[in-house]
C-alpha cells in the first residue's frame, strides 16, 4: 500500500503492534492445538478469546492502511483500491466464523461466509491487486496496460462467486434451489480467473522485450497464475456440477484441488512477493546466482503435482468403491494406501524443497556486505 | 471502458442482495429441513463435545472436515444406537483391528448427548445426500451387506479379502450350522472363554438373522 502510494506507512508503531499481538495469537492458537485446545470448527478452530484478537488485529491494521491511503487519497490507483476492498472484505467475513450456533446446517452456512467468500472472494481481490503490484513493478509494462482488466476481473470474481457459495450448500440442509444457483454461478468462476492467466501471459510475453530485472519473482508470478487457472478453475470445475459433487463431495478429491488451488493461487504468489520485494529491503541484485532458486522452484513444483495427481487418483479410487459400489470407508482407505504412500514421499520432497526455498530467501534477506557495494549508493528499503 | 465497469459494478451489487435474499429464505426454510425444533439440550451438549474433542479433525460431517474417518451424516441411521453407545465408550471393543478412533473414556451422559446429537443429524434433510451406492452392494445378499457394514471383515477373511487376526469364514457354512453361527454373533464366548471377538448381540434380530443366514451359505 505504501509503496503503491509512494508514501509512508501511517504509523510504524501500530504497525508493529500489530505484527506482535498477531504474532502472538496465532503462536498460541498452534501451540494451543497440541493441548486440544480448539474450537472445534474445521479451519477456523482457535478459540473465540484468540479469534477475538485477531479482530483486533485485524481493525488496527485496517484504521492503519486506510489511514495511509486517505492521507494520499490523491495518489489512489486501482491496485490500492482493490487492495483496500479486498482487506475489508477479509475482516467483515471473519465475523461470520466466531459465534458457537446450536444448529450444524447454520453453523456450516455462516462457516462458509468465512470459507468460501474469503478463497473466492477476499483473498482473490488481494491477490489481483498484488499480482497487479508486482507485474508494474517486476516487469516495467506500463501501469495503464496492467490494471485495465482489474476493475472488470475483481467485478466478475464477486458476480460469480458471492452465489457461486452456492455450491456449498448443495448437501448441508439447505434448500434444494441452491443446486441449481450454486451450480451456474460456481461453473462461472472461472472466468475471471482465465482474465487473470491471459492478463499476466501478455504482461510476461510484453516483458520479454524489456530488461528483466528480477526473473525469480516473474517465474513464480507466471507459474501462479497458471497453477491458480488449474487448481482452481480446472480442478475446481471438475465437480462444481451437483450431478458430480453428488459423487465427489467430501472425498480425497477435494483435497486434491484444494492443494492445487491454494498451491497456485495464494502460495506461489506470496513467495512470488517474498521475491519482488527481498532485494530491495536487502539491497542484493535480484538476478544473482540462482541454481538453488530454480532447485526450489523446481522440487516445491514437482512434488506438488505429485501430491496432487496422487490424491485425484485416490479420490477417484474411492469415489467409485465407497460412494458408488458401496464398500465400507475404511475398508476403502486400505485400497488408497498405495496413493498416500505416494503422497508421502511427495510431501517428503516438498518439504526439502521449503528448505532450500527458506535457504534462498535467507540468503536474499542478508544485506549486502558494505564491501561488496562500495561506490554504489545503498538503496533506503522502500518498504 | 467506464459502461462496462458500471454494468459490473451493478450487477455485483445485484447479485450481492439476491444471496441476501436467499440467504433469508435458506434461514427460514433451514428450521424445517433441519427440524430445528428438536434441538434439545442434549442435542446442544452433544455437539459442544463434538466441538470439544474436535471430531471433525478427522471425521467429516455433512461431508465437510477431516477425511481421515467415516462421515458421520448417517452413522445414526446405519449404526444404530446401541452400537454407537458401545462404540464411543470403547472403539477397539466394537472394531479392535486397523485404524482405530482413540477411546476418549467419555462419561455415559457424554456418550448420551452425542448419540442424541447424531440422531438429530441423521435426520436433516441433505438433498439425498450421501447417495445409494449404485454398484454390487444393491445385488449382494444381505447377509454380506451387514458383514461388511458391522466391519467383521476387519478381523475375518472370506474368499481372500479380509482381515487374519480371527479364522477365516470361506467355508464356515461346511463347519458350523446356523445356530452355532447365531450363538457366536450373540455371545462369542459361549464357545471360547477368552475369545476376543465383541459380542453383536445388540444388532436386531432380523440383521443378526440375515448374517447367520448368509455364513451358513458359505460351503
Amino acid at each position: 500500500m505504501a509503496d503503491e502510494l509512494d508514501t509512508d506507512i501511517y504509523s510504524v508503531r501500530l504497525a508493529r503492534f500489530q505484527l506482535w499481538i498477531l504474532l502472538t495469537a496465532g503462536v498460541t492458537a498452534i501451540v494451543g492445538y497440541l493441548f486440544h485446545w480448539s474450537f472445534g470448527m474445521p479451519f477456523l478452530e482457535q478459540p473465540i478469546i484468540i479469534k477475538l484478537v485477531i479482530v483486533i488485529a485485524a481493525l488496527i491494521f485496517l484504521y492503519n492502511i486506510a489511514m495511509t491511503m486517505f492521507t494520499n487519497h490523491h495518489t489512489l490507483t486501482r491496485t490500492t483500491a482493490t487492495l483496500m476492498g479486498g482487506m475489508v472484505m477479509l475482516s467483515v467475513m471473519f465475523l461470520f466464523g466466531i459465534p458457537f450456533v446450536p444448529n450444524l446446517s447454520t453453523q456450516y452456512y455462516w462457516w462458509w461466509w468465512v470459507i468460501h467468500l474469503w478463497v473466492e472472494g477476499a483473498w482473490e481481490l488481494i491477490a489481483a491487486s498484488l499480482v497487479a503490484w508486482s507485474l508494474i513493478k517486476l516487469t516495467g509494462v506500463s501501469r495503464k496496460t496492467v490494471e485495465g482488466w482489474v476493475f472488470a476481473e475483481v467485478a466478475l470474481v464477486l458476480l460469480t462467486g458471492i452465489i457461486g457459495t452456492g455450491h456449498h450448500y448443495y448437501w448441508i440442509g439447505t434448500p434444494h434451489y441452491w443446486l441449481v444457483w450454486g451450480a451456474i454461478f460456481s461453473a462461472a468462476e472461472p472466468i475471471p480467473i482465465v482474465m487473470m492467466l491471459v492478463d499476466a501471459v501478455r504482461d510476461l510475453l510484453k516483458a520479454r522485450t524489456l530488461p528483466i530485472v528480477n526473473t525469480l519473482g516473474l517465474a513464480w508470478l507466471g507459474a501462479s497464475a497458471f497453477v491458480h487457472f488449474m487448481g482452481a478453475g480446472v480442478w475446481g470445475f471438475g465437480q462444481t456440477l451437483p450431478q458430480i459433487n453428488r459423487w465427489t463431495h467430501g472425498t480425497q478429491i477435494t483435497a486434491s484441488h484444494g492443494h492445487f488451488a491454494f498451491w497456485g493461487a495464494y502460495g506461489m504468489l506470496a513467495i512470488a512477493l517474498m521475491y519482488a520485494i527481498l532485494p530491495e529491503i536487502s539491497g542484493r541484485k535480484p538476478n544473482g546466482k540462482q541454481a538453488l532458486s530454480f532447485a526450489a522452484f523446481m522440487s516445491l513444483n514437482f512434488s506438488m503435482i505429485f501430491m496432487v495427481m496422487a490424491l485425484l487418483i485416490a479420490g477417484i479410487v474411492q469415489v467409485y468403491l465407497q460412494r458408488v459400489m458401496g464398500m465400507d470407508f475404511l475398508e476403502v482407505q486400505s485400497h488408497l494406501r498405495i496413493w498416500f504412500e505416494v503422497r508421502l514421499v511427495a510431501g517428503c520432497l516438498f518439504t526439502v524443497g521449503c528448505g532450500l526455498l527458506l535457504w534462498d530467501l535467507f540468503r536474499l534477506a542478508a544485506r549486502q556486505p558494505a564491501a561488496a557495494v562500495a561506490g554504489e549508493p545503498v538503496p533506503v528499503p522502500a518498504i | 471502458m467506464h459502461a462496462t465497469r458500471l454494468t459490473l459494478v451493478t450487477a455485483t451489487l445485484i447479485s450481492a442482495v439476491i444471496f441476501l435474499g436467499m440467504t433469508i429464505d435458506s434461514l427460514r426454510q433451514m428450521r424445517t429441513r433441519t427440524h430445528a425444533d428438536q434441538i434439545s439440550q442434549e442435542v446442544i451438549a452433544g455437539k459442544r463435545l463434538w466441538q470439544h474433542y474436535d471430531c471433525n479433525d478427522c471425521h467429516t460431517i455433512l461431508g465437510i472436515g477431516g477425511y481421515y474417518a467415516p462421515d458421520v451424516t448417517k452413522s445414526y441411521s446405519i449404526r444404530g444406537e446401541a452400537w454407537l453407545r458401545q462404540f464411543l465408550k470403547d472403539p477397539a471393543r466394537i472394531y479392535p483391528a486397523g485404524r482405530q478412533m482413540p477411546n476418549f473414556h467419555l462419561e455415559d451422559s457424554q456418550v448420551g448427548a452425542l448419540v442424541v446429537y447424531l440422531r438429530w443429524v441423521s435426520e436433516i434433510d441433505t438433498n439425498g445426500w450421501p447417495p445409494d451406492p449404485q454398484g454390487m452392494a444393491r445385488q449382494e445378499p444381505v447377509g454380506h451387506r451387514i458383514f461388511l457394514a458391522q466391519h467383521c471383515n476387519t478381523c475375518h477373511a472370506i474368499g481372500g479379502t479380509g482381515g487374519t487376526l480371527a479364522p477365516d469364514l470361506t467355508h464356515i457354512g461346511s463347519q458350523k450350522d446356523k445356530d452355532w453361527i447365531l450363538a457366536q454373533i450373540n455371545n462369542p464366548r459361549s464357545h471360547k472363554l477368552d475369545s476376543i471377538m465383541p459380542s453383536f448381540a445388540q444388532l436386531p434380530e432380523t440383521d443378526k438373522q440375515g448374517l447367520a443366514d448368509y455364513l451358513v451359505s458359505l460351503k
